[in-house]
């Protein structure tokens, strides 16, 4: 157990420094105050666009920080050989992976509180800014606290995101290829309620059985976006929250569980 | 006990994605490695050290075969409290200090606070990093990340020691200060077992050395027991010799070359004991200014194996 | 890891969190079934494909549709071109209320300027209500689209649909939510279309509660509208003074000034000249031959909703 949480602080500290992290900060919070800009081009709901491009990019960010950090997590490990002095250590192989995987998620959580601070001081600004009138009309404040329900959705979606970046590169070691089918994973989880009515466009029931499986076995990322709710100040029921990232928790153990038995009988060569 | 041992040990790798065919990276290595030894596993390039090393640390897994470190199953969790492993050209995470990379890996082993501290700074002093310590790793050369890498293998002040290519990547200075950690190491009573494809690196160390070629042990006991490591004869380099001398010389079957203005470069028989030529020269008024053995380097006998090896084969 | 704690893991935990994953997709699916998407939208039309394509951005590709379709209206508005036909309007509004169908500004907006007659915009109102149906059954609780389609049958003078379309807003759960009591303005609107359709008094409530509106344009179009609503009554007020200095000296007053000289301007708001002037202070005009007033061709005002700008 200790080392878990020493493996976790180490890559939550290499990672933490990575430069591309910064960068990819940087560049969504530029984005959000962009955001005020595309705001003045519209005429009304600017600050509803504000919020909308706020989260998306917080969710886009996200999604590039877990696959690209997430895919270093093992691959580039391997890829490097620094894994080997570490595997020499009294350390378990399942501690490496359950560590690895919790430093990483740590990070992510860091930069998606930061770029959420950031959000927020944005919109607190431009609340300043707009008359009472059309504070008014609006159907929720400008730093409405709400937004943070879709926040924590974006990081239960962003920590899955990772828990399938590091499956893939437990056992391909090229860091390119497990960049790849982890996004492709993650459309593909877009695509869900597509793939449960497969049946419905394609003449062969096999086909749609096909599709119907995939849609309950692939993670459906579309269950997390509450993002359309929480602008619009609609309800959610936390029923529906709860449930979600339970799901989001399970689907985790799963993929970590699957990844410590591929990682586990592993060779480096 | 054994610090080190393993029977049969095999691996096969598949090469090729299709239609994969096995090569055979070690075939039935069996050794033994007693507490205290200072043991050089040597081999031409791709002989299969590395591939034995990862077994011992289980990084690989074997095809057949067992090893054992200090009485237990290579990978058991416990025992690797009392080793330490240096993998060939060592890497390590870009964005930490060494003095950072230390302080996890001592945290690993179960030290904490000021004896953490203190054990990384020892060390760091032991491989020779000073200030640039606290630098991260991704602005270290070569050598100083095989220092780093050092220091990571004695953190836990391991039992038994592993080195793989201990010496690459340094320079000379960097090669005798290895070498003074491992004799350090065998004074406290550590067991040391580092591969190397440099005789000279395991002559002045090694107490005992075994060799790999075509992933099998061909030879394995001291190194002055190896026929093929025999003297050959001798060679001189004296001064102030005078055509007597020469003369005397070539009479016993040496040759002198010409080096420079009274100084010349003499091969000796291997009839010859070095006592009796050095006497020679003496005798006659020269001045000894070096004496080396004539014999087979490691290469030579690698290849000498290499070709026995497949000549048995075509038999 | 152990050979046997590996087969253990993968031969039992691997399979009961498979079985975890699937069993809760399903009851969440059977306990929150609003959230799955309607199934006839299926590759049917654009919008439908562009959701996919969206890929769960969909609240950010409204947006941009948003403004492509402000943009889209903007610059028809203002181009020299004689085409006002608007006809990517619908389509670019559309697009946006599908991928986002709680974007309100983009049915007040539709409702808006698809109804307006050329050169402001296409005059279809036949769209502009289908645009707001949408909205309805999207929040079938919001007052503010029943009163946005009624609002466009009375700028086409069909009082009686309106006044069907306020009523049902005044019924919305929404229009009787504490604190906006829309229907405590909604339901005495309905009234006084029905009763009096065509008369200010109910434009004016209407515009009157478009000054709330969140949208700085609407804010200021309501403004326009209810200073041209002045400007009505105040033309029908002056045309009944004229018409009374008609019936006494047989003629119509050739000008402004006889009108005043005669002391029939009382309580009207004139200039330093004495010629009676619109919200926006520009003369009205007198016609000295047939003694009807209009509204100045140079007035912001102009043209008034009654008249033809031709």
């Amino acid at each position: 157990m200790r080392a878990i949480g020493l493996v976790a602080l180490h890559v939550f500290r290499d990672s933490v420094r990575d430069k591309v992290l910064y960068s990819i900060v940087a560049f969504a919070v530029l984005l959000m105050a962009a955001s005020y800009l595309i705001g003045q081009l519209t005429a009304g709901e600017d600050l509803k666009i504000i919020k909308d491009l706020g989260l998306a990019a917080m969710s886009l960010m996200g999604l590039f920080i877990a696959v690209f950090i997430g895919i270093g997590l093992i691959a580039r490990e391997i890829d490097r050989r620094s894994i080997y002095a570490v595997l020499a250590k009294p350390v378990r192989r399942t501690e490496l992976i359950v560590g690895k995987y919790l430093g990483l998620v740590g990070t992510l959580f860091v930069n998606l509180a930061v770029m959420a601070v950031a959000y927020y001081v944005i919109l607190a600004y431009i609340g300043s800014t707009l008359s009472p009138a059309a504070l008014k009309a609006a159907p929720a404040p400008a730093a409405d606290p709400r937004l943070l329900l879709a926040v924590v959705m974006i990081g239960f979606e962003l920590a899955l995101v990772t828990a399938i970046a590091l499956f893939w590169s437990t056992f391909s070691s090229s860091a390119l290829l497990s960049a790849g089918l982890t996004v492709a994973m993650y459309v593909a989880g877009q695509f869900g309620a597509d793939l449960k009515n497969f049946e419905q466009v394609v003449e062969s029931p096999a086909a749609g059985m096909v599709g119907r499986g995939l849609y309950y076995l692939l993670p459906n990322f579309a269950a997390f976006d509450i993002k359309t709710e929480v602008v619009h100040a609609l309800p959610v029921q936390p029923g529906y929250l709860v449930l979600t990232a339970v799901y989001a928790l399970v689907y985790i153990a799963l993929l970590l569980v699957a990844s410590v038995v591929i990682f586990s009988r592993r060779d480096f060569k | 006990m054994h610090a080190i041992r393993t029977e049969g040990l095999t691996k096969h790798y598949s090469v090729g994605f299709w239609r994969s065919r096995p090569y055979v990276a070690l075939d039935h290595l069996s050794l033994e490695v007693a507490q205290g030894e200072i043991f050089g596993f040597l081999g031409p390039n791709g002989a299969g050290k590395t591939t034995t090393l990862k077994l011992l640390m289980q990084l690989i897994f074997p095809t057949s075969g067992q090893a054992w470190i200090l009485d237990r199953p290579a990978g058991d969790v416990e025992m690797r409290r009392r080793i330490g492993y240096l993998p060939e050209n060592p890497s390590f995470y870009d964005n930490v200090s060494a003095e950072e990379l230390l302080a996890y890996f001592a945290a690993l082993f179960g030290y904490r606070g000021a004896e953490r501290a203190k054990r990384v700074a020892v060390l760091l002093d032991e491989v020779g990093l000073g200030a640039e310590r606290r630098l991260q790793l991704r602005k270290y050369s070569k050598g100083m990340i095989q220092r780093v890498g050092l220091a990571q293998a004695l953190i836990n002040d391991p039992d038994v020691v592993f080195l793989d290519e201990p010496m690459s990547g340094l320079d000379p200075i960097g090669r005798r200060e290895v070498r003074d950690i491992i004799l350090r190491l065998r004074d406290r009573g550590a067991t040391v077992f580092f591969s190397s494809h440099i005789l000279a690196d395991a002559e002045s160390i090694c107490s005992r050395v075994g060799i790999v070629a075509g992933g099998k042990l061909v030879a394995a006991g001291t190194l002055a027991d190896m026929v093929p490591f025999h003297i050959k004869g001798w060679d001189l380099i004296v001064s102030g010799v005078s055509a007597d001398t020469r003369a005397a010389l070539a009479a016993r079957g040496a040759t002198a070359t010409l080096i420079s203005e009274g100084r010349y470069h003499v091969v000796l028989p291997p009839e010859l004991s070095s006592a009796e030529a050095v006497a020679l020269v003496r005798a006659t008024g020269g001045e000894l200014v070096s004496i080396n053995p004539v014999r087979d380097t490691l290469e030579d006998f690698f290849l000498a194996q290499v070709q026995q090896s497949a000549r048995r084969t075509f038999d | 890891m152990k050979k046997a704690t590996a087969i253990v893991l993968g031969a039992v935990a691997l399979p009961v969190l498979a079985a975890g994953v699937v069993a809760l997709q399903i009851v969440r699916e059977r306990a929150f079934p609003g959230r799955e998407p309607a199934q006839q939208a299926l590759y049917v039309s654009s919008p439908a494909v562009l959701t996919r394509l969206a890929l769960g951005f969909d609240d950010v590709v409204a947006d941009l549709y948003w403004i492509r379709a402000i943009q889209y209206y903007g610059s028809t508005r203002l181009s020299p071109s004689a085409d006002k036909s608007y006809a990517l309007l619908y389509p670019l509004l559309d697009l946006t209320t599908s991928l986002d169908p709680n974007f309100n500004i983009a049915y007040e907006f539709g409702s808006f300027f698809l109804s307006e007659k050329p050169p402001g915009g296409p005059g279809r109102s036949d769209l502009a209500i289908r645009l707001l149906e949408k909205g309805i059954t999207a929040r079938p609780d919001r007052f503010q689209y029943p009163y946005d389609v009624g609002f466009v049958h009375y700028r086409d003078g069909d009082y009686a649909a309106a006044a069907d379309w306020f009523e049902r807003a005044a019924a919305t759960s929404g229009a009787k939510k504490e604190g906006e009591r829309a229907d405590l303005w909604l339901k005495p609107l309905a009234a006084s279309t029905r009763a009096t359709g065509g008369d200010t008094r109910s434009a004016r409530l209407m515009y009157e509660q478009l000054l709330n509106a969140d949208a700085a344009w609407l804010r200021n179009d309501a403004q326009r509208r209810l200073k041209q609503l002045d400007a009505i009554d105040q033309i029908a007020e002056l045309q009944r003074r004229v018409g009374e200095y008609e019936r006494r000296f047989g003629d119509p007053p050739p000008s402004w000034r006889d009108l005043t000289q005669a002391d029939y301007l009382q309580g009207v708001q004139l200039d330093s000249e004495g010629r009676p002037v619109d919200p926006e202070g520009y003369v009205y005009v007198l016609n000295p031959w047939w003694g009807d007033v209009t509204i100045n061709p140079d007035s912001p005002l102009w043209p008034l909703p009654t008249e033809n700008p031709a």
